[in-house]
């Protein structure tokens, strides 16, 4: 199975709605499998006219552990709370508290423990699971409780749920958090291709170069959309000489336009809700297979 | 001294347009500081258009490995919750550097005390001024997974130096997890920005969750109030019981400063902190 992640660094700039009409363009030739690795605020989903109740499948998962104190054995001798690293550990009515926001359960409190007082135990911190859209293919995600850690681990579990749910498909479509840490990195290792999204402003435009770092790390061949790229010539070139200098090539640029936000509101792929973007996103899917064998 | 957080869920709803806008506006009367804590991404200084200089350098700490006292053992491998350190009995540690999150368990668990400390550098924090605005900026080295660390040191910077302000904006990342928790933990209030879309809907429920779950009080701002559907964020308002307190209408004005790297002015705007 082949894999194509689409990430952009800055949020907002037009990622999962260009993911969603990407998938619906390659399932018409190809079977098809969505991981949505956005376990921060997974939505995906919403872009396919699905709501929260559509899960085919939706159950806990612990990806995490925390540290959990037996008062009884504990002996007060704040090594725990001088080993942590992460100061998820406070002494508060001659106890250690641990901190549920602050654990990121590496367990070495229960290492330096001298009484055996601390044991790491599972959290259930997410939920897994899939849902089925009317254009044939799935889309698996996750959703990180809130205040939970581990987004990470979370990430390569949506991944894993992608495969086991579509053994058979040709391609995983993945789409990525803003940002660049934890999870994204989590998202970005092991992918075929990596399609960079962008808009022209100075924002869009460093958190690209951030971006292409992370995809670039692993030696990930890719190419850049630049969306909205009408909102600033200037900028538009800018990335464009950026591409050019590189040698990545530029997938497409699409101008900016009110109906993706409609389409979103209604909840309809970008590709579907205008005709004319049928033949924008079949463009950009033929540049990629073609990008792919390179 | 009020700190006021502002944040969202979801990427692009405008909240750095919102933290620059507010930030700015206030310091024409008051002493304040603007933090961006998006530190995966910070931004602000693009739309302020600010020259960031470097205040310090965040390290974090990395287990150093003593191959003569090292009896190949594999103890360290075992603790290591992120496969940071790859060590097969009989075999050299292998360290995969980026993955360390600098916990010390290979430290204590090493029989042999072949563990020393060394330490990467995982980022920056900047300082900056525009007009009456003082300004800081945390940054993430690309690769580098752990956002919360600068954030962390980020918020030291903010203690050490809050009682000079009457006001501190801080920025924070989209998404609702580790370092967003970091930037939210010490604010007196939050603003969360959302679009009326199914997907802005989404996300600021998580972040109303979230606020729930941290004892935090949040108001709701939506941005581009006029495009899509605003009954939603309404119903989530309700729901939470937050109020909306700001609606800012579509405009291709703040699209444009916002392309070109100029203080955005949104009318009225300090209207959210009576």
């Amino acid at each position: 199975m082949k894999s194509i992640i689409v990430l952009s660094g800055k949020g907002g700039v037009g990622k999962s709605s260009i993911t969603a009409s990407l998938a619906v363009a390659f399932s018409k030739d190809k079977k098809i499998v969505c991981a949505d690795c956005d376990v921060d605020a997974s939505n995906l989903f919403l872009l396919f006219s699905l709501s929260t109740n559509k899960y085919k499948e939706w159950n806990p998962l612990s990806t995490n552990q925390i540290a959990i104190v037996d008062k009884n054995k504990c002996i007060g001798c704040e090594k725990c709370i001088d080993t942590c690293y992460f100061k998820a550990l406070k002494f508060k009515d001659k106890i250690p508290q641990v901190s549920e926001f602050g654990c990121e359960g590496c367990g070495a409190c229960e290492l330096i423990c001298p009484a055996k007082a601390i044991r790491l135990e599972d959290i259930n911190n997410a939920y897994i699971g899939y849902s089925e859209t009317s254009y044939g293919f799935n889309i698996s995600s996750a959703q990180l409780l809130p205040g939970n850690s581990g987004s990470g681990k979370v990430v390569f579990e949506v991944k894993k749920k992608a495969k086991e749910i579509e053994p058979k498909a040709d391609l995983m479509i993945i789409d990525a958090a803003a940002g660049i840490g934890c999870p994204v990195i989590a998202s970005v290792t092991g992918n075929d291709y990596a399609v960079l999204v962008t808009e022209p402003t100075p924002s869009g435009y460093e958190d690209m170069l951030r971006a292409f770092d992370i995809v670039n790390h692993f030696k990930i061949k890719k190419g850049i959309i630049i969306n909205k790229y009408d909102l600033n010539i200037d900028y538009s070139e800018k990335i464009e000489s950026f591409a050019k200098r590189n040698n990545i090539t530029i997938i497409d640029k699409i101008p900016f336009d009110k109906s993706f936000v409609k389409a979103m509101t209604e909840m309809i792929p970008i590709i579907d809700y205008d005709i004319h973007y049928t033949k924008i996103f079949d463009n950009i899917k033929k540049k990629i297979e073609i990008e792919m064998i390179k | 001294m009020k700190t006021i957080a502002i944040t969202g869920g979801k990427g692009g709803t405008g909240k750095s347009t919102v933290a620059t806008s507010l930030a700015y506006e206030l310091s024409k009367t008051s002493k304040v500081l603007l933090v961006d804590a998006d530190v995966d991404c910070p931004n602000d200084h693009l739309l302020l258009s600010i020259e960031r200089k470097h205040l310090k350098t965040v390290k974090q700490r990395i287990p150093k490995f003593n191959l003569i006292k090292c009896t190949r053992c594999g103890d360290c491998g075992k603790v290591c919750k992120t496969h940071a350190i790859v060590s097969i009995k009989g075999n050299e540690p292998i360290f995969l550097q980026n993955q360390c999150n600098g916990c010390g368990a290979c430290e204590i668990i090493c029989s042999k005390k072949a563990i020393e400390w060394d330490s990467k550098d995982i980022g920056k924090i900047y300082f900056g001024k525009k007009d009456n605005l003082d300004f800081l900026s945390g940054e993430l080295k690309t690769n580098q997974p752990i956002s919360e660390f600068i954030v962390n040191h980020l918020n030291e910077e903010i203690e050490k130096n809050k009682h000079n302000y009457d006001y501190i904006i801080i920025d924070t990342a989209a998404g609702t997890h580790c370092p967003v928790i970091a930037a939210l933990e010490n604010a007196n209030e939050i603003i969360a920005v959302t679009e009326p879309t199914p997907l802005g809907a989404h996300d600021l429920e998580i972040i109303l969750q979230l606020l729930e779950k941290m004892n935090k009080k949040g108001k709701i701002i939506i941005n581009r109030s006029d495009i899509g559907n605003k009954k939603i964020i309404g119903l989530l308002a309700n729901k939470y019981k937050t109020r909306i307190v700001f609606e800012i209408p579509f405009s291709k004005d703040i699209i444009n400063s916002y392309s070109k790297g100029e203080p955005i002015t949104i009318p009225k705007i300090l209207s959210v902190i009576k």
